[in-house]
């Protein structure tokens, strides 16, 4: 079969020529950097394409289709989580091949343009982070890209232009979100799978770099395939299960929906631009932000480009050169110093705030959304979008039960059903009315605040578990401005006999 | 082998390194096989819809526009009544969508017609009566409900007043008062909805049913 293949495509023998390469001084584990850095970028490439199935980006959108793949989707939740490790890893690995290459001088001649193409790599990778951030639209997206995108339009020059663009006009908005994707799913890859192909060919044309030894006639040439070929697959596997393993003990988070109005987030930047986000606070003002954000940055990828050109070293053993190592070092003493400045930044604001990572996708408002889907018809817009920071069983029987009539922040229905925000018969200090009326139900007319509602309130004791009308009641009770105590299982048992 | 960069694939090596090489040749598929199986199953079952989005929504009753209703009470010809119907439309939020059924007011003469026509509906074989949802609650105070959507293949029929026939502008299916299929390639007749009246005020059950099949079988309330 492989020869009438090859009789008429030449597949095999292309494919054993792809295969067929020396590696300098043998096989090594040293050399796994760059194609598990492109095994990551694999995994990105299948598990974005999948997430893309139920994903749906606008404003209206975004969030509940993203917390409609953790709640209802078959292994949704695995599968953003390794979306979300698998950025950090392509990141950290990106970095790794990065920082090796630059120890062991492989980007100098001839292999600069190889140099460039990943230092452009790497700056595409950056972008796929900070594109992907904003796609599920919750508070943490929502404050963290605005906040990029105003640093963006205070760079002199473009810089206004390049807000509105990414924007899609004058704010952040559906538009914005829209813009992001099309970058994040279709732009950047393709930009970055064109820029692979360029690296290995280069990689190809001018043969694998090696160790770092001036004598190259040493080095015995040993087989890519299959000996370092072999060696690649064990180091992508690892990878894998390292983040399988963090998608599983810790599944990536979805915070409550954007709400431009909340003024009390802290939003915080993914780790791998803490060090931006530092630069921010070392340097106040108009003119710091300006230093700090735009022009530290590009000072130092520019001097990444030029590097081949600077160091004119011809040497690439690394103690032939100390200047280099120490150069090397320092980047990445700053970086991880930025980093962990940058981090502690943020927690410190957090927990000033008392603010805690969501245990729940979705954050809190996320139960009450799953079950208004639940619920027989609501009233349009009840459901979701509440002020009210309540949630638990008592909030999700509420919704479940109870919201259609009585409304989902307790106003009523006029003329029918009575509303439970400040009526005394649901604040009372005695919870024994108020317990008997959910158990046997109620038929009007019935007055409230000196509105007559004709009503008739179902029985609920053969619908509802004792625990259950205890904990809508300790809800109703305390939600929407009122404030009466608890009501326990036990007074709900003992009012049923 | 003139390629570039390949000296090291000039000399076979040695037996026992061809046996390594054949090994790691085997280990790195292998390997590769099982890395494909992490990645590739859960993402076939992911995209697969799962217990929880094909899960059946609880049937429902919605009150009929009352106007509607009004004009059916004196109207010989079927008439839409629209209703609002309670969509869950993928991640969005429950929320209730305007759509509408046929109406068709009939006396107890008519309705005698439609069941002996309706075989489907009111089989002769009383132990059958079980394959019919809510044969029960097809006729109530004088009136039919009919699903608005075409049992052969989902389009939407009207009522063509000068044919007096119910007519899908798809593939030509027709059908009579009474709902039984007269013409065209639909595989029965058109689906009666669940009626019953609620303090003076009709109330029906929006029912989605498979199209194309000879029997009635539930896919959605909503």
């Amino acid at each position: 079969m492989l020869n009438w293949l090859e009789s008429r495509t030449g597949f095999v023998s292309m494919t054993k020529n792809f295969l067929t390469e020396d590696v300098p001084g043998g096989p090594s584990y040293w050399y796994v950097f760059g194609s598990a850095t492109l095994f990551a970028m694999i995994l990105q490439i299948v598990t974005g394409i999948f997430l893309t199935m139920y994903y749906a980006p606008s404003s209206a959108s975004a969030w509940e289709s993203t917390l409609f793949i953790y709640q209802k989707v078959p292994f949704g939740q695995f599968i953003i989580s390794l979306h979300y490790w698998g950025a950090t890893a392509m990141i950290a690995l990106v970095a790794m091949h990065l920082v090796q290459v630059a120890v062991w001088g492989a980007y100098k001649r001839p292999r600069e343009l190889q140099w460039v193409v990943g230092i452009v790599l790497f700056i595409l990778t950056l972008v796929l982070g900070l594109t992907g951030y904003l796609l599920p639209w919750d508070l943490n997206a929502y404050f963290a890209s605005q906040v990029s995108l105003n640093i963006t339009g205070a760079a002199p020059i473009a810089g206004p232009f390049l807000q509105n663009w990414l924007q899609g006009g004058p704010v952040m908005n559906t538009l914005t979100l829209n813009k992001f994707f099309g970058i994040h799913v279709w732009l950047t890859p393709l930009l970055l799978i064109l820029l692979v192909g360029v690296h290995l060919i280069i990689f190809r044309h001018n043969g694998s770099a090696g160790p770092p030894r001036d004598d190259r006639r040493a080095l015995k040439p040993g087989r890519f395939w299959p000996n370092q070929m072999f060696m690649d697959t064990i180091a992508s596997l690892v990878v894998l299960l390292v983040i399988v393993i963090l998608a599983t003990l810790s599944p990536a988070p979805l915070d409550a929906k954007a709400d431009p109005n909340n003024d009390q987030f802290v939003p915080s930047p993914a780790w791998y631009f803490m060090g931006l986000y530092f630069l921010l606070e070392i340097f106040p003002g108009q003119l710091g932000q300006l230093i700090g954000t735009i022009g530290i940055p590009t000072l130092g990828v520019l001097f990444l480009i030029l590097l081949p050109w600077l160091d004119r070293n011809p040497s690439r053993e690394v103690r032939r050169r100390p200047a280099a190592m120490v150069v090397t070092a320092v980047f990445i003493l700053i970086a991880a110093g930025l980093s962990i400045g940058g981090q502690s930044t943020v927690n410190a604001k957090a927990d000033a705030r008392g603010q805690t990572a969501p245990t729940v996708p979705g954050g809190a408002d996320a139960a009450k959304v799953a079950a208004a889907a639940a619920a027989p018809l609501a009233p349009a817009g009840s459901a979701g979008q509440s002020s009210s920071s309540a949630s638990g069983p008592g909030a999700t029987v509420f919704s479940a039960n109870c919201s259609s009539c009585h409304g989902a922040s307790g106003q009523g229905t006029p003329g029918a059903f009575p509303p439970l925000a400040g009526n005394s018969a649901v604040t009372a200090a005695d919870p024994k009315e108020i317990i008997q009326i959910v158990l046997n139900g109620k038929t009007g007319p019935l007055n409230v605040g000196g509105t007559t509602y004709n009503g008739t309130m179902p029985p609920w004791k053969s619908q509802l578990k004792p625990d259950e009308i205890a904990a809508v009641l300790t809800y109703i009770r305390s939600a929407w401005g009122n404030q009466a105590g608890a009501v326990s299982t036990a007074q709900v048992q003992a009012a049923a006999k | 082998m003139s390629q570039a960069h390949a000296e090291a694939y000039l000399d076979p090596g040695t037996p026992e390194e061809q046996s390594r090489r054949a090994f790691m040749a085997n280990a790195t598929i292998v390997l590769g096989t099982v890395i494909g199986l992490v990645i590739g199953v859960p993402l076939l079952a992911y995209s697969v819809p799962g217990k929880k989005i094909n899960e059946l929504s609880a049937e429902a009753w919605s009150p009929v526009d009352a106007n509607d209703w009004t004009k059916l009470t004196t109207s010989a010809a079927p008439l839409k009544v629209s209703f609002t119907r309670k969509t869950t439309d993928g991640y969005f939020a429950p929320e209730g969508a305007s759509d509408y059924v046929w109406g068709v007011k009939m006396n107890q003469t008519q309705f005698d017609k439609m069941k002996a026509e309706r075989t489907d509906l009111f089989p002769p074989d009383a132990s059958k009566s079980e394959q019919v949802p809510y044969a029960s609650q097809i006729y109530t105070a004088g009136y039919v409900i009919f699903s608005s959507i075409c049992p052969h293949l989902g389009c939407r029929f009207a009522w063509d007043d000068s044919k007096s026939i119910f007519f899908c502008p798809c593939h030509n299916s027709t059908y009579d008062r009474t709902g039984e299929r007269t013409g065209g390639p639909a595989p029965r007749g058109l689906d009666p909805l669940p009626l019953r009246e609620q303090s003076g005020k009709a109330e029906i059950t929006w029912i989605r049913y498979k199209s194309s099949t000879p029997d009635r079988v539930i896919v959605s309330y909503s």
